[in-house]
């Protein structure tokens, strides 16, 4: 069902492919994903957030022929409009619209990608709303989601991964339209590019794309070689001081799982035994919210996950060529702060050295086996899960897990646990007020007992006292303070 | 089915205007009530092997109405998650993990919806196991008083963002007596003070959760007479209750209020204009024109956004709308404003524009493209059938049938420029208003 076709087309000067995701269906709805392999991997050095700003002056910017009010007047009434997405490899552009519209979405779609129009009032504009995004969004209004850019950024430091999508503050204040213009004539190529579409278009329309997208010139762009990021030798904590109610923690590590990798299904099974997002069954959702109450949840995940404090389900389109184990731990109140980092490293530590027991891996991977259909219950997810696999060269993920799964062992979740998960060596992250205090707590071996308003199972007041105990292994010099308004600049 | 309303529509906008056309919601759904006053909706789509379910228990925040207890219907929907002694807590997560299934609830200030979705060979253990914790649940005061832990963790993941600070100052100031005066998340005194309330829980499933407050709704790959069977097999025992919240009418406002939140962090400043609306209708056009009056006046593509936000760029948020309730509710207009000194020229702009809209009616052909925007945007949306279910069930706890859907897009195919500017007359008034501003600690945003 799913198509990934490398058009031939006849260019002026050359034979030029264009890489084509196509899924035809019956429905009414017509979904498109352009997706160009670059990304703020692709930033240049000192213009941290140049190929997200590009990306926003062709969705939310006006065209040649049309200034930005014209093109959301005439989307009005169809009821749609152009997002995007950018993330370090890849810059996703979609947009569904009834098949009513097709003819009418498409031609500003097309326009709005083909032929920008780069005026200065979108620009400013723009340019604001990435500040905004940043100094506001992020930085005041979301304690969770900063942490977890924060561990990203702080695991990449010194790699083309290293900083923010969105940019940099500094950076993004002395950007200027030709920055912008510069960096779509580089970047925007045809060799970099996947035209995915789906649902109920005309076949013929097929051929209008590649038509279309094939002018797009066909440069070869040196990307920056993805570098390993620096190894972390012993824990260590960045703490973001920040005058806000509780504590919110990302906890990671770099991994060398990716989706084209072997170790990815088997990380898969225990990333839904550990920590699935937003779901019940997870160990650390168990152990530290059902159990004890400490917080609103805990997951964890072994690919790029923004966005999820709104969202069930990942979107799709983020594929990266390395990837992190992440841990994210949910506001905590700041006197258990200590407490919940020691059960949720222990519990690391327990998955580490114990893996998982045969009814864990049984469950657990009937639990995928399943839940990854849904992941595609659309067909615009299933055209974004198309796309990212034809990026890693793997077939259809669904069939893909699912075949996987069908073979996997207990001791093949366990192997790739232990090459792959570790439960020293960790980056920790912090968003916290009084950062000072929570240091010295931190640093110190002494216990964090636990006090609860119910009584609670023996074995659990047993486990806690091993937990009050942990040791986090930090040292002063392992902790560094940073404040929050010092955060992206 | 879901396809023949747009495929075989002819295409001119005059035709998805028309009152008589094909119905919005174009599912061949069956509607069910049982003895016990448990309503069951079936809607088979075409979309193969997923079934999504969702429970909408017709209680919300809207029913607190005893003093200290706010966010009690927010913390019931935790509580569901407790178990029973067939289904104690870990052998219920253990199932829905077999299941691979994705599992969630939510509250609101009118219901609570518990939704799973799941692949079809599952529908008969599913329906099982919901019929067991709706009329079985059963959970010990230690474990009520974790959870109440969680519903705290709750509040402190939102309380970084000045936006549910701003919405609990809004409900506050604009009701005095209607519990719509406090967010579905409640008080945080009453959050703190939940741990202590175990008894008023088990009073509170004893009154809420009983079949004449329930609708099971079932969307995908199913038969309807499958899933009767199954919802007579396992839910026919669950007996009636006869409790019922009085819940207080607000009283009609007579002058003008205001309230500010001090932010104590930095921040971009808000406006907030609200006014005191109808109640969801399908039967006349109040909160249809409303609903209308708010995309018109402050959507992307209306005057006032282009001019705030994109030629002058003073604001970078611009949004107006009528929330859809069982009671009369709030019609509000928000603005995030760039900079502080332009907070009392927004708040003008703002008044300026529903003046305006209360003295000319809106062009003709703005208001057809806006019809045309409405219903595009609602088979947008139905592409799946979790999606089909949550949007019946949103109408479901407004009137109890997803055939509201057909009647309220009839009334908007029929507005017309006068309706909205006599509902823009009738509510948008000076003495129905409540207006609240934000500023944060310093100047945040750029520069």
């Amino acid at each position: 069902m799913i198509k990934v076709l490398a058009v031939l087309l006849l260019a002026s000067s050359a034979f030029a492919q264009i890489r084509m995701v196509t899924l035809p269906g019956k429905g009414p709805l017509v979904s498109f994903r352009i997706v160009f392999l670059t990304g703020a991997a692709s930033d240049p050095e000192g213009k941290a957030g140049l190929a997200d700003l590009t990306a926003s002056m062709l969705a939310q910017g006006g065209t040649k022929d049309l200034t930005y009010k014209q093109i959301v007047d005439a989307m009005y009434p169809m009821a749609t409009s152009v997002s995007y997405q950018v993330d370090k490899e890849m810059t996703t552009f979609s947009g569904t619209t009834h098949v009513d519209n097709l003819d009418a979405f498409y031609k500003l779609f097309r326009s709005m990608l083909l032929e920008p129009g780069w005026r200065e009032d979108d620009f400013k504009r723009l340019k604001d709303d990435a500040i905004n995004y940043l100094r506001v969004g992020l930085r005041g209004n979301n304690d969770e989601e900063l942490g977890k850019e924060v561990l990203y950024n702080v695991i990449y430091e010194g790699t083309p991964f290293g900083h923010e999508s969105a940019g940099d503050l500094s950076a993004l204040e002395k950007m200027t339209i030709d920055d912008v213009k510069q960096f779509y004539l580089d970047h925007y190529t045809r060799r970099d590019l996947i035209v995915g579409i789906a649902g109920g278009y005309p076949h013929a329309f097929v051929a209008q794309l590649t038509k279309d997208f094939g002018k797009l010139p066909d440069t070869r762009v040196s990307r920056p070689r993805p570098s390993q990021p620096k190894p972390i030798p012993h824990s260590r904590a960045l703490l973001v001081d920040k005058n806000t109610r509780s504590v919110a923690y990302s906890i990671g590590f770099p991994i060398t799982v990716t989706r084209k990798t072997p170790g990815y299904p088997e990380l898969l099974v225990v990333q839904a035994y550990f920590g699935q997002h937003r779901i019940s069954m997870g160990r650390l959702y168990q152990r530290m919210r059902e159990l004890r109450g400490l917080n609103y949840g805990d997951y964890a995940y072994i690919e790029y996950f923004p966005r999820g404090m709104y969202q069930l389900e990942p979107s799709p389109n983020l594929a990266r060529q390395q990837q992190i184990f992440q841990i994210w731990i949910r506001p905590v109140e700041p006197p258990t702060a200590k407490f919940a980092l020691r059960l949720a490293l222990y519990e690391l530590d327990k998955l580490v050295k114990q893996g998982l027991s045969e009814e864990e891996f049984e469950r657990s991977r009937d639990f995928v086996s399943k839940y990854v259909t849904l992941l595609t219950k659309t067909k615009n997810a299933q055209l974004g899960y198309a796309i990212d696999s034809a990026y890693y060269g793997i077939p259809d993920y669904v069939t893909y897990i699912r075949s996987a799964l069908a073979k996997m062992t207990r001791e093949d979740v366990n192997r790739a646990i232990r090459s792959h998960l570790r439960s020293d060596r960790l980056q920790i992250v912090a968003v916290t007020k009084n950062a000072e205090d929570l240091k010295n707590r931190l640093v110190s071996d002494a216990p964090s007992p636990m006090t609860y308003n119910s009584a609670k199972p023996p074995e659990i007041l047993e486990e806690d006292k091993i937990v009050e105990n942990w040791k986090l292994n930090l040292r002063p010099e392992d902790v560094r303070i940073i404040p929050v308004d010092q955060v992206f600049e | 089915m879901f396809f023949k309303l747009f495929l075989f529509l002819p295409l001119a906008a005059a035709a998805l205007a028309s009152a008589n056309s094909q119905k919005v919601f174009p599912f061949d759904y069956v509607q069910e009530d049982l003895p016990s006053g448990l309503r069951l909706i079936t809607i088979p789509t075409d979309y193969p092997n997923i079934v999504a379910l969702f429970i909408v228990v017709r209680t919300g925040s809207r029913n607190e109405v005893e003093p200290g207890h706010t966010g009690f219907a927010h913390l019931f929907e935790h509580m569901m998650f407790r178990g029973t002694e067939k289904f104690p807590a870990e052998k219920y997560t253990e199932a829905l993990a077999r299941a691979g299934a994705a599992s969630n609830a939510f509250t609101t200030d009118d219901f609570t919806a518990y939704h799973t979705t799941f692949s079809k060979e599952d529908l008969d253990r599913l329906l099982m196991m919901e019929a067991d914790r709706f009329q079985n649940l059963k959970y010990t005061e230690p474990q009520f008083k974790t959870e109440a832990l969680a519903v705290l963790g709750e509040y402190n993941k939102s309380s970084a963002d000045p936006a549910s600070k701003l919405f609990e100052a809004l409900q506050e100031t604009a009701f005095e007596r209607h519990t719509y005066r406090h967010t579905t998340m409640g008080f945080l005194k009453d959050i703190q003070d939940m741990p202590n309330q175990y008894d008023y829980s088990l009073k509170f499933f004893d009154r809420y959760y009983r079949p004449e407050y329930t609708t099971i709704i079932v969307a995908g790959d199913v038969q309807p007479k499958n899933v009767r069977g199954l919802v007579d097999k396992y839910w026919s025992g669950w007996k009636r209750g006869r409790y019922q919240a009085e819940i207080p009418p607000e009283p009609p406002q007579e002058a003008p209020r205001a309230n500010h939140v001090d932010w104590p962090r930095p921040t971009l400043p808000w406006v907030v204009v609200a006014y005191h609306g109808p109640a969801y209708t399908d039967t006349a056009k109040d909160s249809a024109a409303l609903d209308a009056l708010g995309d018109l006046a402050f959507s992307r593509n209306s005057d006032l956004y282009q001019k705030l936000v994109i030629h002058e760029q003073k604001v970078d948020v611009l949004r107006g709308a009528n929330e859809d309730h069982v009671d009369p509710s709030l019609f509000a207009v928000e603005a995030r404003v760039k900079k502080a000194e332009d907070m009392n020229y927004v708040r003008g702009q703002i008044l300026e524009t529903v003046k305006t809209f209360a003295a000319t009616p809106v062009a003709a052909d703005r208001l057809e493209a806006m019809k045309k925007r409405l219903r595009y945007s609602f088979s947008l949306r139905l592409d799946n059938s979790q999606a089909i279910a949550a949007t019946a069930a949103r109408y479901v706890a407004l009137r109890g049938t997803p055939e509201t859907i057909n009647r309220i897009y009839d009334i908007y195919a029929q507005l017309t420029p006068e309706d909205i500017q006599q509902m823009a007359r009738k509510y948008l008034t000076e003495n129905n208003r409540t207006i609240v501003t934000l500023t944060g600690a310093a100047a945040g945003g750029a520069r």
